[in-house]
């Protein structure tokens, strides 16, 4: 049961990470804030990883963007697709960002500009990497927003973002994270500053996506309750270390780390339904 | 680690710097008696407007005087104006600020709107104003820059004190039954110092500048006394003969308020938690 | 967007108004000297008194400010006590050397402050944005009149580019109205644009570490692209905010910097009323220079709002 089974259908997986570390230097030695990190995500497949504020899991997100502060110093090895993520040069790297590489981020209020109009904003990657001039990324960006389920996207691309709900805020970045069919997402706790309610749609949509697009997701969150509801695979991440990882049903029935179980001990919603079938 | 005695060099080379700026002008005028090679006031007609020689490092005026004896006496009134008018602004403003903090309510309204109205006039138009109404003389040019200095640190006061009051022990002091002067004077005011001791070096370099530009327009010290402003005022007429009558006085001022500069910088830098790494 | 027009055009009055107290108080305060300077310092106490009474110095000070603003309401800004000119109409006159003074200035230090505290903030921390610091604490140290002479010694003096002083309407002759211009502009462009580098800096800085330019990383925008596209905008709001308050205090040295090229604006005026103890002059000169500052704030102050789509939305609503 504890088979990773997209892994048989196809050859190579889209992210795959090898021995990350990440060490940010001090006066006195060093904190290492990812240590010797490994994990894959296939094509297709949405992988959760899981652990507290400080684990590491947004880290190991940023090394993947390559967009860790300055100052931290990285070793390992990031490949997407055939591409060697660390060896690339700053420029090559920002051709990758946004296209073959998308980042949805925590608290899609603040992460939109607030003085620029969500149409722009959502077409601003066909901009910048496929020379579209603003009009004509403007009326992609209202076929990004139906596709994210966004009403009246007509009128909606020349909204403030201070003019879009929560959720909608967050269907913008999400359909901003689309807007190149990217091989992979990066999503960070993209769910949290939400309500439970908008909570669900929006981890509905995601796997909407995935099934439509076969697009990649690597998942970063916190909550139990999200990893059951939507991913395929998990990574137990504790101070820097993945701790465990497998399906999502094998996680839930049998845990076998320490920290995992204590996990789940502490999480009312012990049994979501998907997980019991 | 080669600050072994923990001494981080580079966190206060701001304030040595400036520090040592201050320190030469402070020096100067302190023991101006001792260091000035003439008297500031000793005339000598032979020697009028001569270019800088060894016997007159840095030449003579329109009426022989040494200029360089001059300049170090002119150090004595620009930091007696300075320190009177820093201390006017600085007890005039933290009183009123600490009461508005401390109050709240109509009191507060009233006082900081005062300080608003004060703060919306230009700084020079308002000195000049109240030397106006004052006359002029040396005095009232201290009083006036006072005046202009006190809406600044009034702000600075009153921002501070909230912090303060949000603290637990100033309610611990209340429920002893301490007086409310007490508290203010006891448990606020030793509180508060650092941001303002920070300002008033900022407000000493400011004080320097405008006593040199009410002494250059003939409102602030009056000749014979010399001062860098009302040097550089009457070095103005003989520019194109003696060009080091407008050079040296402006050059003092200069070397002066930068060193108050650096010093509010680095003690703002050294003083400030979130400027620390 | 009008409702937030009439709320900060009602401040402006309110401050005006209390702006035009507070400087009638100040310059009244203390009586007696404006005779003398007028009269000499002979005059007998009877012709103090006669003068006194005939410009109504002798009355409650309240009384006298009631009188004051009724007739500058209705334009009229009484004589010089000096020479018996007509306070208005002079003071019209000089309003657009200031004006232009005040403009250029404020043009010389935003094109300096702009580029260098945006550009400083860009390479936070790097040996560009050192080397910015540096130069703003510099600026900052000269006394803009010391740069007023410094710049005539060079330009005037030495290289004999630049006439001295004087002024000349930009209609009557164009040229001569910008080299005359330009070392005053200077001289209160350059010492200012000190402060709004920092200004600038800090809000560049602020911007530049929101998510939503991380976001903009993250889509793959270029540091130039993230700066002109995603930061410009909204580190100008608090900027401009800011700036205009900062050199609107810094613009009271119009009164030495006019007074040092010879330029018959506002601020000579001002400094004429103090030597002379003229106070319909001081008053009328002084009133217009806050007002020029009080404007210049207004004036930014709804420019920031514009381009801030979450106030037009707010206060339209």
């Amino acid at each position: 049961m504890d088979i990773r089974s997209r892994a048989l259908q196809d050859g190579r997986p889209t992210l795959s990470i090898r021995d990350l570390t990440v060490d940010f230097p001090k006066r006195d030695g060093a904190f290492r804030a990812v240590d010797g990190v490994s994990l894959d995500v296939w094509p297709g497949e949405i992988v959760g990883v899981i652990g507290e504020s400080g684990s590491g899991k947004t880290m190991t997100a940023l090394s993947t963007l390559r967009m860790l502060p300055k100052r931290a110093v990285v070793s390992g090895s990031i490949e997407l697709g055939q591409r060697r993520i660390l060896d690339l040069s700053p420029a090559d790297m920002r051709k990758l960002r946004g296209d073959r590489l998308s980042f949805i981020p925590q608290d899609a209020m603040r992460a939109l500009n607030p003085t620029m109009r969500i149409g722009r904003q959502v077409g601003e990657p066909l901009v910048l990497h496929r020379n579209l001039s603003f009009k004509a990324a403007v009326s992609r960006a209202v076929d990004l927003l139906r596709a994210v389920h966004v009403r009246e996207p007509e009128r909606r691309v020349e909204d403030y973002p201070h003019g879009f709900s929560g959720g909608m805020q967050q269907r913008a970045m999400i359909a901003m994270g689309l807007a190149l069919e990217p091989e992979l997402i990066i999503a960070d706790e993209p769910t949290t500053a939400l309500d439970v309610t908008v909570q669900a749609q929006v981890l509905k949509l995601l796997k909407e996506i995935r099934d439509r697009e076969a697009t990649s997701i690597l998942f970063i969150t916190h909550d139990l309750g999200v990893v059951a509801e939507l991913c395929d695979w998990v990574y137990v991440m504790y101070r820097g270390r993945i701790v465990e990882q497998g399906s999502v049903e094998r996680i839930f029935m049998d845990p076998r780390d320490d920290y995992t179980k204590m996990l789940l001990a502490s999480t009312p919603t012990l049994f979501p339904r998907e997980a019991a079938i | 680690m080669a600050t072994a005695a923990g001494f981080d060099f580079r966190r206060w080379r701001l304030v040595l710097l400036g520090g040592l700026l201050v320190g030469i002008v402070l020096f100067a005028a302190i023991f101006a008696p001792w260091v000035a090679p003439y008297s500031p006031f000793d005339l000598d007609v032979a020697k009028m407007l001569q270019g800088p020689s060894a016997a007159h490092w840095l030449g003579t005026d329109e009426l022989g005087r040494d200029v360089l004896s001059r300049a170090i006496y002119a150090a004595r009134i620009s930091m007696q104006v300075a320190l009177l008018a820093v201390t006017v602004g600085l007890v005039g403003g933290t009183l009123i600020g600490m009461t508005a903090a401390y109050f709240g309510g109509l009191v507060e309204q009233a006082l900081m709107r005062a300080m608003d109205l004060l703060f919306s006039f230009p700084a020079i138009l308002l000195a000049v104003v109240l030397m106006a109404s004052l006359g002029t003389s040396v005095l009232n040019a201290m009083i006036a820059i006072g005046i202009v200095f006190i809406p600044g640190f009034s702000r600075l006061a009153r921002a501070s004190t909230q912090a303060v009051l949000r603290q637990q022990y100033i309610e611990a002091a209340r429920s002893i039954g301490m007086s409310d002067i007490r508290i203010i004077f006891r448990e606020i005011l030793p509180n508060i110092t650092a941001p303002l001791m920070v300002e008033a070096a900022v407000a000493f370099a400011y004080a320097v500048l405008l006593e040199s530009a009410l002494s250059f327009l003939g409102l602030g010290a009056q000749p014979p006394d010399p001062s860098w402003g009302n040097m550089l005022s009457t070095g103005r007429g003989f520019m194109a003969q003696a060009p080091w009558l407008s050079i040296v006085p402006g050059m003092a001022m200069f070397i002066c308020v930068l060193g108050f500069n650096l010093l509010g910088d680095g003690l703002r830098d050294v003083t400030d938690p979130h400027m620390r790494e | 967007m009008i409702r937030l027009v009439l709320t900060r055009l009602a401040g402006f009055v309110l401050t005006l108004f209390a702006a035009s107290v507070v400087l009638f108080v100040t310059i009244n305060v203390l009586p007696g000297s404006a005779a003398k300077s007028a009269l000499g310092i002979h005059a007998t106490a009877q012709a103090i008194q006669r003068f006194e009474a005939q410009h109504g110095l002798d009355r409650p000070l309240l009384v006298q400010y009631a009188e004051w603003l009724g007739r500058i309401l209705q334009g009229d800004f009484g004589t010089s006590f000096q020479n018996g000119v007509a306070v208005g109409p002079e003071l019209l006159k000089r309003l657009p050397v200031t004006l232009e003074l005040a403009t250029f200035a404020f043009i010389i230090a935003n094109l300096i402050a702009i580029p260098l505290g945006a550009w400083a903030a860009r390479r936070h921390q790097k040996g560009a944005d050192r080397s910015i610091t540096f130069l703003a604490t510099i600026l900052g140290a000269i006394p803009n009149f010391w740069l007023a002479t410094l710049l005539v010694l060079v330009f005037t003096l030495t290289l004999r580019w630049l006439p001295p002083g004087g002024f000349t309407p930009f209609t009557a002759n164009p040229m001569m109205n910008l080299k005359q211009m330009i070392m005053p502009a200077l001289s209160l462009g350059v010492v200012s644009s000190a402060l709004l580098i920092r200004i600038m800096r800090a809000s560049m800085l602020e911007v530049l570490s929101t998510d939503y330019v991380r976001t903009a990383e993250a889509k793959g925008a270029s540091s130039r692209t993230i700066v002109f596209r995603h930061s410009m905008r909204n580190a100008f709001i608090p900027y401009l905010n800011v700036a205009a308050v900062e050199f609107g205090f810094l613009f009271g040295s119009v009164v030495v910097i006019e007074d040092i090229f010879l330029l018959p604006g506002v601020g000579s005026f001002v400094l004429v009323g103090i030597i002379n103890r003229d106070y319909p002059v001081l008053l009328a000169g002084a009133l217009a220079i806050t007002l020029f500052v009080l404007t210049l704030n207004l004036v930014v102050d709804l420019i920031a709002s514009l381009l801030d789509p979450r106030q037009v939305k707010a206060r339209n609503a």
